[in-house]
């Protein structure tokens, strides 16, 4: 039965427009305590719209906390309908795919102290910033929340929130003018990148099952270094075509190594609005710390330069071989037909496939440093390879991160760490916006417990193995520790000729604690209160 | 369940790892130390920013020490180019109780002009 009880928007305070509900499952499972007007607008839905997410997590609370009855097939397809007719335009879903994809982020760019501080007891502060909402629903909801979970919500945070997470927005009125669901069916270009195992190419083909926007995905992936194979079956979800939500795993057995790709994985990913491209993070593990960098893009009738190997040069180095691997190279090749800018020359094409062009490339001496943009005809891969004179320092990527000790319900939360070579940019300093990345390098990996003057008792902290996957010990020792991890270049040395040395603060931290009678347990930046994930 | 002792865990909210961590319960706090030395590096990460410096001991010999700060987002003003290999530091601090060479940081001073005091 649909309720709707009619009554005027803004007598419930509401002064803007609401986005009307349409939807009978919607207006007949929420309407039961959403009063809807007579312009069709549904108490507090029509006045505020979210990520699946969002909207996934808003309907679990009517369902645990206010007795709404749904099967799991009418809860997923309400969450669709919300998430598509009561979504965020692409444009303002980018800024926060960070929390979609599980990835550990400095939100700084994101948010102010305010409400950094305001939500960083519980979750990310992009949970909140995953919804748009009037000025009066963001003073509605912070008023609410800080009565259901007993803090002072602060006027600041919440200002912030009205000012750059409004109902309305200008990407929005765009988006939901222009929306549709594109094609997602059929084939796909796939590059990824797994930390501590390089760079992947190959191919996934999707099918549509159901109104065009899920679809079962089979994708094959090939290591660069041709050491590998990631063969993946998987269900997927474009909501309003744009956030692909999916689930995948190998196609063999997954072992029970915690880091082998063959595990089933969730998939987070923005697909551009014109269908062409996808990007995001497929992750899993207990606290999804592991994962994925996953690039998409439709194929074309022309060639297309997908990835190169390897990723960088150096100056004054001749008879450098470079691959280019891509679609829909045509069979007579030239080295005419390959470019990748000023100082570089390419002598000659060694071999080509419709997959993959070896080329020959000499880099003067004098070619300046910087990332280049390598060229096959009219396809262009940008910032696709560096040129570099001097490696100046390595950065292990992440440069901070938890893992953490297994307990009761808990499984190891495990890190990958990878080592990346940099050469300072025009103002000759280090960490700056201006470096030239180079890419993974080979190093030697090891570790350092802090403030330990005998290092001879690492095992009781964890293991770290010699491709860099730091594995917490197996018994937990009721304490955190603070661990550089450590990487040694093989064969970059600096100028001094000592090995180039970087370090990663790692934070190995029990799974659950108690203080003060309140029950705490990590998550996965941070800690949070017992059974407060949902806020 | 393990339940840490009080005063192991403190709350330190910042950015990206945002994690209860430690308090200063390795450190001894009775007494300050005061260095000198040349800093090798500087990790402005989380959830602590850390320098590493050398010092010569009265004998000589190069002591590689490593100071410990608050976390990126309570350094105001600081970036991860605040210290650079080669700047002059004088670090006073609580040392490592395990006599490790490490200090918590109280007060910084750069030949750079960055300072630090009350962390």
């Amino acid at each position: 039965m649909v309720v709707t009880l009619a009554a005027p928007s803004f007598v419930r305070g509401q002064t803007e427009a609401g986005i009307p509900v349409t939807d009978p499952l919607v207006l007949a499972r929420c309407g039961t305590c959403h009063t809807v007007d007579e312009r069709g607008n549904m108490q507090r839905i029509s006045w505020a719209r979210a990520t699946p997410e969002g909207w996934q997590a808003a309907t679990k609370r009517m369902i645990g906390e206010n007795g709404v009855s749904v099967t799991p097939l009418e809860a997923r397809a309400i969450v669709k309908y919300l998430s598509t007719r009561h979504g965020l335009a692409p444009e303002e879903a980018k800024p926060v795919m960070y929390a979609a994809e599980r990835r550990i982020h400095d939100e700084s760019d994101t948010a102010n102290d305010s409400l950094q501080d305001a939500c960083s007891r519980c979750h990310q502060a992009a949970r909140a910033l995953s919804w748009r909402r009037t000025a009066d629903d963001w003073k509605r909801f912070a008023a609410r929340h800080a009565e259901r979970y007993q803090f002072t919500p602060d006027p600041e945070a919440v200002d912030f929130l009205v000012k750059v997470a409004p109902l309305h927005t200008r990407e929005w009125d765009a988006w939901s003018a222009r929306a549709r669901t594109p094609e997602i069916g059929g084939r796909w270009l796939v590059t990824a990148h797994i930390p501590g195992r390089g760079n992947f190419y190959g191919e996934m083909a999707t099918e549509a099952t159901g109104g065009g926007d899920e679809f079962l995905t089979r994708t094959r992936l090939r290591s660069v270094d041709g050491t590998s194979v990631l063969a993946r079956t998987g269900r997927a979800l474009a909501y309003a075509g744009t956030a692909w939500r999916g689930r995948s795993s190998g196609s063999s057995l997954a072992s029970s190594a915690p880091d082998d790709s063959s595990n089933a994985t969730q998939e987070a990913m923005l697909v551009a609005p014109d269908g062409s491209r996808a990007e995001g993070r497929w992750f899993w593990g207990q606290y999804q710390e592991l994962g994925v960098d996953v690039k998409m893009q439709r194929p074309s009738s022309d060639p297309i330069v997908l990835l190169v190997d390897p990723l960088s040069f150096k100056a004054g180095s001749n008879a450098n071989r470079i691959r280019l691997i891509g679609d829909r190279f045509p069979a007579q090749v030239t080295a005419a037909d390959v470019s990748a800018g000023p100082g570089v020359t390419v002598r000659r094409i060694v071999s080509s496939t419709p997959g993959e062009i070896v080329a020959e490339v000499d880099v003067a001496r004098d070619a300046l440093p910087g990332r280049r943009n390598i060229a096959f005809r009219s396809s262009t891969l940008e910032r696709a390879v560096a040129i570099y004179d001097r490696v100046d320092y390595l950065k292990v990527m992440p440069d901070s991160s938890l893992a953490a000790f297994s307990g009761e319900a808990y499984l190891r939360g495990y890190q990958q760490f990878e080592a990346i070579a940099y050469q300072r940019g025009p103002d000759g300093r280090r960490h700056t916006a201006d470096d030239v990345e180079l890419g993974p390098v080979d190093v030697a990996w090891s570790m350092e417990v802090f403030y330990e003057v005998d290092q001879s008792q690492q095992d009781r902290v964890g293991t770290l193995s010699p491709a860099g996957f730091f594995t917490p010990a197996a018994a937990s020792p009721g304490v955190n520790y603070d661990v550089w991890i450590i990487a040694t270049a093989k064969n970059e040395k600096s100028p001094d000729g000592k090995p180039l040395v970087g370090k990663s603060y790692l934070v190995v931290t029990v799974p659950t604690y108690t203080f003060n009678g309140r029950r705490y347990v990590r998550d996965l930046d941070r800690w949070i209160e017992e059974g407060s994930s949902g806020r | 369940m393990k339940t840490l002792a009080i005063g192991v865990m403190v709350f330190l909210a910042t950015t990206a790892v945002a994690v209860a961590h430690h308090g200063l319960a390795a450190f001894d706090r009775t007494t300050k130390v005061t260095l000198m030395g040349t800093v090798t590096d500087f990790h402005f990460v989380n959830p602590h920013s850390v320098v590493e410096f050398e010092v010569k001991d009265d004998a000589g010999q190069v002591q590689k020490w490593q100071a410990e700060m608050t976390s990126p987002k309570n350094l105001k003003g600081w970036t991860a180019t605040s210290l650079e290999p080669g700047d002059v530091v004088t670090v006073t601090g609580y040392r490592a109780k395990s006599g490790a060479l490490f200090l918590w940081v109280t007060e910084l001073s750069s030949s750079n002009g960055m300072k630090l005091r009350g962390a």
